[in-house]
């Protein structure tokens, strides 16, 4: 009896042991490979072809990457074609890589879960993909693949992933950083209005519908929606209104509500010189990243208005907005214009009517306005300290660990959770305090991606890609003044630094225009591209100060690379404007460019480039555009020094003003 | 006690063993937005708008902001007869050396040392997209 029971339990004992050498030789990997194998050899061209598909071992296929987290990637043992070009247009798992910014020739370097994410060591697709519900994170998927291009390229603009530099660039633009924190971001500065001068801006009625949602009032508004319960709302209006204004501010107030009323007609050719839709829209046309204009008459008070728009920089240190140089009597008439066109006339009367403060109202409101994290963007912390919980590694989470509350809707996956939250974050569940932001659809799906690029740990330096800060290029004293008081960093780039509103940076301007030109342009500015609807303002410069600017771009901001004299020392026959005419119109010039009261009006106007620009910089830019910013847009004709310097020679001799240019801004 | 110790160990080890077999989570996919056109596709887009659109238009009809200025007009790339006679190569040509290059108008200009090669391609593949349906006649 023993006996028996020993043979029984010794064979059954070898059937255990043999599941595991016939699993492993009945793995659907080992199918695959032979599946591929016969693909292969019905796709072969040639004999020789034919022989390297056949000779293909059958066997684990594996990317190692000891200096990339020790990766070990096994994903090439289905996916065979990753690199085969005859594998073109066959279906998974064997298709050739898309011809992405990192194609198949890169997996030695960087693998392929580096990118793609997923389980790199599984050799089962459940496994390996991570639908698996015991795996980690699962791959991301196709509409959020470029979350793995941010988990090394940490700018915030990556050319080649224009879905995640969209939403990274709005996580910035809705100050998602002012609240949760993130590695890189531990410095952001949010862009929200200090409110201590709310109480002589606006009235209680228009705070309060600005509070229950900010977006009905203005569409450019980048303060979320706070679900606020009526009394919350009341609460906080009553605190607002309860804050001490300062004294100088509000003493500018208060005088300028008395100032006489302006000439509306002036002020509206004021407003529209002056380019604020650049930066402002009014009824949706303009740029958008500052306030809708339409109704501004109707949110703000005229004396707040005129105070503001004399000086931005006392309400608003942070602003954008350039302290325009308007005399008295101008600003008058701006806001006169405002009052008149730039107002509802739906509105109920009584909306700018100041709040009578409740104390215990107030409190309450102070109360609320630490509970949602206002503070967070209206009045930031010296320390920095975050209100919400740190996004680090939010993209590696796993479906398993995430609280999905009352959302039994939703499938369990990370990029379905985040989407939620954007969208309707109070709905997991009571006394949560995200506010929700209104993205659209296709926002939220550029934001989702943003964060599922968040990793938990940081990639080794060696594979991190970011631009390196540059020393600052500003002067300081008078100069820097002035830049910092017409806000040149709003819209062009000096070095590093300020936005990227205008086509044109200003680190090499002083070696491109002269500067005579210069200081009429800054007096008077006309339109260089009309295509655009960001076009450079009439800030109302005085002369001196346009001097001051142009003679210090005119010693700052030079570049090497630009030749004083491009025909020094070239034979005389390269200065001949005649071959040069004859080249801008075989070239094909006129397409963008206004010549002759003909041509397009894509590029800048050459008409006056006699006068503006200087002919080591034309010959400079023709040798090569893109040299200057790598999308420039003008083509790269690969012109001979002989063909540039002939051109070169051409523009020279064009010294008409361009059309336009005398009215557009105004005798002054 | 030995047959316990057996009846314990073997379906512990089976089990081990059948890990694999789990059935997996079933994948959802996720809520619906609209569906993506290949990476290919978008990066052509983009360079499309940033280079070609002003003249050749939204919507390759020929239109753009910059056309009327144009003689020649700027080529209709959405007229399906257009984008049957062209095969990609002849495309990626005109684009990488221009109107001139060609035989055309050298109002377009050529765009081979701008635009990379990858970019020529990618904006070729979008060109294709710009084709409208055939008028049945």
């Amino acid at each position: 009896m023993p006996r028996r029971l020993f043979a029984i339990s010794s064979l059954l004992f070898l059937a255990v042991l043999a599941v595991s050498p016939a699993k492993n030789a009945l793995r659907p990997y080992r199918a695959i490979q032979r599946e591929y194998r016969r693909l292969g050899l019905a796709r072969a061209r040639s004999l020789k072809a034919a022989e390297a598909y056949r000779q293909r071992p059958v066997a684990i296929q594996q990317i190692w990457l000891p200096s990339l987290g020790n990766r070990v990637d096994r994903c090439t043992s289905c996916h065979l074609g990753v690199s085969d070009p005859a594998m073109a247009e066959v279906s998974q798992p064997f298709r050739l890589h898309p011809r992405t910014a990192h194609t198949a020739d890169d997996l030695d370097r960087f693998g392929c879960t580096s990118c793609h994410g997923g389980q790199g060591l599984a050799t089962a697709e459940a496994d390996a993909h991570g639908s698996a519900s015991d795996a980690g994170p699962p791959m991301l998927p196709a509409t959020h693949l470029e979350a793995g291009c941010g988990r090394c390229h940490a700018d915030e603009t990556v050319p080649e992933a224009p879905m995640l530099s969209r939403g990274r660039a709005l996580m910035a633009r809705y100050n998602c950083f002012a609240c949760h924190t993130a590695r890189g971001r531990e410095g952001f500065r949010p862009d929200a209005p200090p409110l201590d001068s709310l109480p002589v801006k606006t009235g209680g009625e228009w705070v309060r519908r600005w509070l229950r949602d900010p977006k009905a009032l203005d569409p450019n508004a980048t303060m979320p929606r706070f679900e606020l319960a009526d009394q919350e709302t009341e609460a906080l209006a009553q605190y607002l209104f309860s804050a001490s204004v300062p004294r100088d501010l509000s003493r500018r107030v208060s005088q300028a509500e008395q100032e006489p009323k302006g000439d509306a007609a002036n002020g509206k050719r004021l407003f529209s010189e002056g380019r604020c839709i650049s930066c402002h829209t009014v009824e949706g046309k303009g740029n958008g990243s500052a306030p809708e204009l339409s109704t501004i008459a109707t949110a703000a008070t005229r004396g707040w208005l005129l105070s503001f728009l004399r000086d931005p920089h006392a309400f608003y240190p942070q602003t954008r907005m350039p302290q325009y140089h308007f005399s008295e009597s101008e600003s008058r008439d701006v806001v006169a214009y405002m009052e008149e066109e730039l107002r509802d006339f739906q509105a109920p009367k009584g909306l700018l009517d100041p709040l009578p403060v409740n104390q215990t109202l107030a409190e309450t409101g102070r109360r609320l306005f630490q509970r949602y994290g206002c503070f967070s963007c209206h009045a930031p912390t010296k320390a920095g300290e975050r209100f919400g919980p740190d996004l680090d590694g939010i993209g590696d989470k796993k479906a398993a660990s995430l609280d999905f509350g009352r959302r039994s809707d939703l499938p369990r996956n990370l990029p379905a959770w985040l989407g939620a939250k954007l969208e309707a974050p109070r709905s997991f569940a009571q006394g949560l305090r995200m506010p929700s932001f209104a993205f659209g659809a296709f926002d939220r799906r550029a934001v989702v991606t943003a964060l599922l690029s968040l990793s938990a740990q940081p990639v080794p330096a060696a594979y991190l890609r970011s631009a390196a800060p540059q020393p600052s290029m500003l002067p300081g004293g008078p100069v820097g003044a002035l830049i910092a008081q017409y806000r040149c960093l709003s819209c062009h780039r000096i070095g590093d630094q300020g936005g990227d509103l205008s086509t044109a940076p200003l680190a090499a301007e002083g070696s491109k225009v002269k500067r005579e030109w210069l200081v009429d342009y800054l007096v008077t500015p006309y339109t260089m591209r009309p295509v655009l609807e960001e076009r450079m303002p009439v800030l109302r410069m005085p002369r001196d100060e346009a001097a001051k600017l142009a003679d210090a771009i005119e010693s700052f901001y030079v570049d090497p690379r630009v030749p004083e004299d491009p025909f020094a020392g070239r034979p005389s026959a390269d200065g001949d404007a005649g071959e040069g005419q004859r080249l801008y119109v075989t070239l094909g010039c006129r397409a963008c460019h206004q010549l002759s009261n003909a041509g397009g009006y894509y590029g800048p106007p050459l008409t006056d480039s006699a006068r503006r620009l200087k002919p080591g910089w034309v010959y400079t830019w023709l040798k090569g555009p893109q040299r200057w910013r790598a999308d420039v847009r003008c083509p790269d004709y690969g012109l001979t020094d002989t063909d540039a310097l002939r051109l070169t020679a051409y523009l020279e001799t064009q010294t008409a003003p361009p059309a336009g240019a005398a009215s557009a801004g105004g005798a002054r | 006690m030995r047959r316990r110790s057996l009846s314990i160990l073997l379906p512990l080890a089976l089990a081990a063993c059948s890990r694999h077999g789990a059935a997996p989570a079933a994948a959802t996919p996720s809520p619906a937005t609209p569906p993506l056109p290949p990476y290919e596709v978008r990066m052509g887009q983009a360079v499309y708008q940033r280079y070609c659109e002003t003249c050749h238009g939204t919507t390759g009809a020929g239109d753009g902001f910059n056309a009327f200025n144009l003689d020649p007009h700027p080529r209709d790339l959405s007229d399906p007869a257009f984008q049957k006679k062209k095969a990609d190569v002849d495309l990626t040509d005109a684009v990488q050396r221009g109107g001139a290059g060609v035989g055309l108008s050298p109002l377009m200009p050529p765009w081979g040392r701008t635009l990379s090669k990858r970019e020529l391609a990618d904006v070729v593949l979008y060109v294709r997209t710009l084709a409208r349906p055939a008028q049945p006649r």
